[in-house]
């Protein structure tokens, strides 16, 4: 009958169509065959694409089956997350344009990495002319329903239902036109796709509409105008929702200053840093970040390269020694010989690998398990209560009442479902903090029962504070202090500032790198320099030291989040590298039992895959470097913002403040998200279920009908709005 | 009523004239990015 009502409706010129508009040809004459590749000893070549308007699992899974059983193709693995495929491929039996224009054909829009998308753009489109069509049509069918009930003139009635019609025919056609690319590539490949019950509504709607209006009977295209214009907004809500969160972690990772300055023979010009070469000399001032990899020539300083190693603590740099792109002198000045610029930097190849490792580290999970069922009822009841009237009262009365059935069994509540929850819970957690890349990734937080954190710069701020310090001595050494950009300035000046000291103002300041600072303050002179570990030293003119204590302190509100952690039943664990009894310490002071210190990081990961192997779902959350193997085995990843880069790109959560509080938070976000998915589930299936009954009973006329649809889909629209609601009342 | 028979086009037509202004809003990327610009300003 579905097909019927597509060929009825002149849909099958569409799919001809499409078969002739997405051929390799397209992919060969856009030069995709002269894109570069990397191709290895045995011949194979690899490449990695963006593939646009990938709805759900299946349809990735679909996609990867496809290019896996195309002959010559040794691997194809896309991420639902970033939309990211990697292909290998055997170059002597088939080409790259060749498999582009196969993912055309299912529907996809392959792209090279780099051009610009434009898939929200078209969604946004199809949405606006939906939403246009809709409330034009549901402008004249209120009218029709007053009418329905009192009498109206039959030219009118003609007049808006062919209106009507003529409006939801671009809705039908053209906006709609995703789900039935979605259900029909679902079917090729024998999965029974959500968007099949989807495009079968639709297609029953708009074929209903042509016979009803025809016939001058009601005619059920508002239901269908609404229906695709609700559906193209979850939609619309969760590309951007995922698109947002993993823009947000990319930009959250360091990056390379625009423009760099360059010696020449006889002076120096500021270039933009992508016109560097190697071999260049750029001259690299203090608190300014490295352009390009190089060489330092001449000069020395302190370099700050958390973005690379994650660690706060600066490290000393001389002539011969290399430097990398993103690193941040703190001070001295220093001229460097560019060795790599751009794509070849360290920084730069170091993210594309993790990227890589992220892409092919994500799992599809089944989120349209219920679709294929509802079909499949869907099409049974249809049939039985077209049998059963045909039986018992004859044709006119069974046709009407099967096409009922199928229209009331609008699957927009089930299909809203579990976009708009998970939308609503990715902006809740977001909203406190904790940017997730998916809702797959949200909801896997549901059933993680153990904690485990990194200590430095988790737990820890990872910079350093001032520990121990008289307030005159610190006053004194904030005076000095106040001028210098030195990570222990900072400390020290802020400091000062928590405690209310006013600063005083010191003249004839002399600093030297690495030895220390001077000047006069209070007309006294004072030289501070580095003491014994975690100290510094400030001494008066007549030698008397004063000790100021610096060190790596617990985040302020680390204890309150772990204790909440515990109290929702979780185990907390702190994973180090540190020495035992430093973590000991901070174990105690956050009340973490669970201390394992000493450990590399490849031993947290292994950490982490014992306790998953024993059947616990762990969530890790680290910040540096050396937390991306941990990060990449736990369950759920979460790293911290302010960490290094790497580590921001392999996670599937980025906390965007400096805190372990989001970490409840999202955890409440998630139970209250599932929780809402199953609600709407529950109720749109209920809802299912009764209209179903009713119509095939008989009892469904077009205002029940009109009434019934937008209900089930505002009752959805309602249960993932308590999401927010309810994170925000727990979170007080 | 007859008046409805020459509104409902012209209804429908001013409908179609913001759809398609919205369509070259739109293709032109007006709302491809609807957060940054506003904060940009505060940037640098």
């Amino acid at each position: 009958m579905a097909a019927a009502l597509i060929r009825g409706a002149g849909l099958e010129r569409y799919y001809q169509e499409r078969e002739v508009l997405a051929p390799r040809s397209r992919y060969l004459e856009a030069g995709w065959n002269t894109v570069p590749t990397e191709t290895d000893s045995s011949g194979i070549a690899e490449t990695r694409l963006m593939v646009d308007g990938l709805r759900c699992a299946s349809c990735v899974w679909v996609t990867e089956h496809v290019l896996q059983s195309t002959p010559g193709v040794a691997e194809a693995t896309i991420s639902y997350a970033t939309g990211r495929c990697i292909l290998r491929w055997d170059p002597e039996q088939v080409d790259l344009a060749e498999l582009a224009g196969r993912i055309a054909t299912l529907g996809y829009r392959p792209r090279l990495l780099g051009e610009e998308t434009t898939v929200d753009r078209d969604l946004l489109l199809r949405l606006g002319v939906a939403a246009f069509a809709a409330v034009n049509i549901m402008m004249m069918s209120a009218a029709l329903y007053l009418g329905w009930w009192s009498s109206m003139d039959p030219r009118f009635v003609v007049l808006f239902q062919w209106t009507s019609l003529i409006l939801a025919t671009p809705v039908a056609l053209w906006c709609a036109a995703p789900f039935f690319s979605g259900a029909v590539s679902g079917l090729r490949n024998g999965v029974l796709h959500m968007d099949l019950p989807i495009a079968l509504g639709v297609a029953v709607l708009y074929g209903q509409g042509i016979v009803a209006t025809i016939n001058r009977e009601h005619a059920y295209v508002d239901s269908l105008a609404m229906l695709v214009a609700l559906l193209l907004a979850g939609r619309m809500l969760e590309s951007r929702g995922r698109r947002r969160a993993a823009e947000a972690a990319v930009s959250l990772a360091a990056s390379v200053p625009a423009t760099a300055r360059r010696s020449t023979g006889e002076g120096v010009e500021t270039v933009p840093a992508d016109q560097l070469r190697p071999g260049d000399l750029i001259d690299v001032g203090t608190g300014e970040e490295v352009a390009a990899d190089g060489v330092v020539v001449t000069g020395s300083g302190r370099v700050r390269m958390a973005h690379i190693t994650g660690e706060a603590e600066p490290v000393e740099i001389h002539p011969d020694q290399e430097i990398v792109a993103g690193s941040v002198l703190l001070d001295g000045a220093m001229t460097i010989r560019v060795s790599a610029v751009g794509g070849d930097t360290v920084l730069h190849q170091m993210a594309e690998q993790l990227r890589m490792a992220a892409d092919r580290g994500s799992r599809p999970t089944s989120a349209d398990r219920i679709a294929p069922w509802f079909t499949a009822g869907t099409l049974v009841v249809a049939a039985v209560t077209f049998v059963a009237w045909a039986l018992h009262t004859g044709l006119g009365a069974a046709v009407p009442r099967a096409v009922a059935v199928l229209v009331v069994a609008c699957p927009c509540a089930l299909a809203l479902s579990r976009p708009l929850a998970a939308a609503a819970g990715l902006g809740a957690s977001a909203r406190r903090g904790l940017l997730f890349r998916s809702a797959d990734a949200l909801l896997d937080l549901v059933d993680v029962n153990i904690v485990a954190l990194d200590k430095t710069g988790t737990v820890t701020q990872g910079a350093l504070t001032v520990l121990e310090a008289e307030d005159e001595a610190l006053r004194v050494a904030a005076g000095l202090e106040r001028y210098s950009n030195h990570p222990i300035a900072a400390a020290i000046v802020d400091e000062a500032g928590n405690r209310g000291i006013p600063l005083p103002r010191g003249s004839h300041i002399t600093e030297e790198p690495g030895v220390g600072i001077s000047g006069v303050v209070d007309g006294r002179s004072w030289r501070l320099r580095p003491g014994g570990p975690g100290q510094v030293l400030l001494l008066d003119d007549a030698g008397r030291e004063r000790i100021i204590a610096l060190g790596d302190v617990v985040r302020s509100d680390s204890a309150r989040t772990i204790a909440a952690l515990r109290q929702g039943g979780l185990q907390v664990a702190l994973l180090t590298g540190d020495h035992q009894d430093i973590a000991d310490r901070i174990g105690q002071e956050t009340g973490v039992r669970t201390v394992v210190a000493r450990i590399d990081p490849v031993g947290k990961a292994l950490w982490i895959r014992a306790r998953r192997e024993r059947g616990h779902r762990v969530l890790f959350a680290g910040d540096g470097i050396n937390d991306g193997p941990g990060l990449a085995e736990a369950d759920v990843g979460v790293a911290m913002g302010s960490g290094a880069a790497s580590s921001v790109l392999i996670a599937d959560g980025v906390i965007s403040s400096g805190s372990l509080a989001p970490i409840p938070v999202a955890l409440h976000a998630a139970h209250e998200c599932r929780r809402a998915i199953r609600l709407n589930q529950a109720r749109s299936i209920g809802y299912n279920i009764l209209a179903v009954g009713a119509a095939a009973a008989g009892y469904v006329n077009p205002l029940v009908a009109a009434v019934l649809m937008p209900l089930s889909s505002a009752m959805v629209m309602w249960g993932a709005s308590r999401v927010e609601v309810n994170v925000r009342e727990l979170s007080l | 009523m007859n008046a409805v028979l020459f509104l409902l086009p012209i209804a429908v037509f001013l409908g179609a004239v913001f759809l398609v202004l919205f369509v070259v809003a739109a293709r032109s990327g007006q709302f491809d990015d609807l957060d940054d610009p506003p904060e940009r300003i505060l940037k640098d």
